[in-house]
């Protein structure tokens, strides 16, 4: 890479660092200052502020990881490989958060920490998918191999959630029904306040995944590059 | 099309003649299902809770566990002494290797399962002879998806260092719907509620096996590929 390349790639990121943090930023305040408190649940109901966007946001890192999979057998391209385990890594950290904060908002409303409800279940068994194939990538020695099982794991991983989402819906649900789009439309079951608030929040996560996908990224490609180096030294010493 | 049959039959009939001759993979995933029953039957006092609620639950698990040793077993035992690449050297395509190890997988779990439910029968005292038919059609769905997947993921763990660990990891979260399904429709049909009562239960288990099995036969290739 040129001189000029790199730094204009630098600037790009800069003015991703800023605008995420702006974003967030806003997010903040619109959480804590500008979003008035719900009526029946009382503060802790500003948590779904970050409930939501964590949510999101790991499942579109999980849809990435799909696409990225596929994409990967058919071009057998590093490039692929990479996108899908940065995007598997996020995932797993904000389903994380998003099983830590759902419990702490559920033991004030609904008196518990866990129900074996619907999206409860499916996203813990989410994550448990996730971090199996984490562990799977952690197994096997970097390559193709590697790759090529990962990606198998991470298309079989994401056709899953249809069975999962419907096998414990029938089983049994009771979270709190969606907010944003009902069947009156979209946006209706909410106060627009609140609707706002959720908006710049989701944008703001979004703004982060994508932050934090091309610093790992990033990090793995040096890491290629450090392992070819160390390789070629090696070789011709 | 009879190429392609007549080298399933012939990978089948490798596992069956190599299972008739060692016996060491049937009798330990009996005696196996056995004590998972056994050790689920202590854990739970039979006095108090209802055999018909938990029973579905315990069939189950014994089924999967017991199943999962014969999975692991399936295909490490072509890792010994290089058989898996003597396989993959036959000029043949590699969803025939997928084929053979499924249908040999499902048949020595289902003859086992066949075993096993005379026996939780006896130790649960559930009639199971006038749900006969309902309950082998759900068995027959159930292994089948379990096999699917099974055999691609053993496939996969085989060629890593702790396979035996890994298998079940990557397996058991896959499994979670088609065991809510098989469980509750076991404890329906035992209950004694007819099969059109359970459709959705049906179409979600026989859609799963078939995606399942279509994936596999799609990446397969990328799995074995040295």
């Amino acid at each position: 890479m040129s001189p000029d390349v790199v730094e204009e790639k630098e600037e790009e990121s800069n003015a991703l660092v800023w605008l995420t943090g702006f974003a967030l930023l806003a997010a903040m305040i619109a959480i804590f200052i500008y979003v008035p408190t719900e009526r029946k649940e009382g503060l802790i109901q500003r948590i779904m502020y970050f409930h939501v966007p964590c949510a999101w946001l790991s499942f579109f890192a999980f849809f990435v990881v799909f696409i990225c999979s596929i994409l990967f057998l058919w071009k057998k391209d590093r490039e692929w490989d990479i996108y899908a385990h940065a995007s598997a890594e996020i995932g797993v950290v904000f389903c994380s958060l998003v099983l830590i904060t759902g419990p702490i908002w559920a033991r004030p409303v609904w008196g518990a920490w866990w129900v074996w409800d619907a999206r409860l279940t499916s996203t813990l068994i989410l994550w448990i998918i996730y971090v199996s194939y984490l562990m799977l990538r952690a197994q096997s020695d970097a390559g193709s191999m590697r790759a090529r099982y990962a990606a198998v794991l991470g298309i079989v991983g994401f056709l899953n959630i249809p069975f999962i989402h419907f096998s414990v819906l029938w089983w049994r649900t009771f979270h709190p029904q969606s907010k944003v789009i009902t069947n009156e439309g979209i946006g209706k079951g909410m106060d627009p306040s609140m609707l706002a608030t959720l908006g710049i929040s989701l944008c703001a996560f979004t703004l982060l995944y994508f932050l934090l996908m091309g610093e790992r990224v990033r990090q793995e490609k040096l890491k290629d590059e450090i392992d070819r180096l160390k390789r070629e030294k090696l070789y011709s010493s | 099309m009879n190429l392609f049959l007549s080298q399933i039959a012939a990978i089948v009939w490798k596992d069956f003649v190599t299972e008739l001759k060692t016996r060491e993979l049937f009798s330990a995933m009996f005696i196996f299902a056995l004590l998972v029953m056994l050790i689920f039957i202590f854990s739970v006092n039979l006095s108090i809770v209802k055999a018909s609620e938990v029973g579905p639950g315990i069939l189950w698990v014994a089924f999967l566990f017991s199943g999962t040793l014969g999975l692991n077993r399936s295909f490490v035992l072509e890792k010994e002494n290089g058989c898996l690449m003597g396989l993959m050297l036959v000029p043949a395509d590699r969803t025939v290797i997928y084929f053979g190890k499924l249908i040999s997988n499902f048949v020595f779990l289902t003859i086992m399962e066949l075993f096993i439910l005379p026996l939780f029968m006896i130790f649960f005292n559930i009639d199971l002879i006038e749900h006969l038919l309902p309950l082998l059609l759900v068995i027959f769905l159930g292994t089948l998806g379990f096999c699917a997947l099974g055999t691609l993921l053993s496939s996969l763990a085989s060629n890593l260092k702790t396979r035996e660990i890994m298998l079940p990891i990557l397996l058991y979260p896959l499994l979670v719907p088609i065991v809510i399904g098989v469980v509750r429709m076991t404890g329906q049909i035992l209950a004694g509620e007819p099969l059109s009562e359970m459709m959705n239960w049906i179409g979600l288990t026989a859609s799963f096996d078939i995606i399942y099995i279509g994936v596999s036969i799609m990446t397969i290739d990328h799995i074995l590929e040295e």
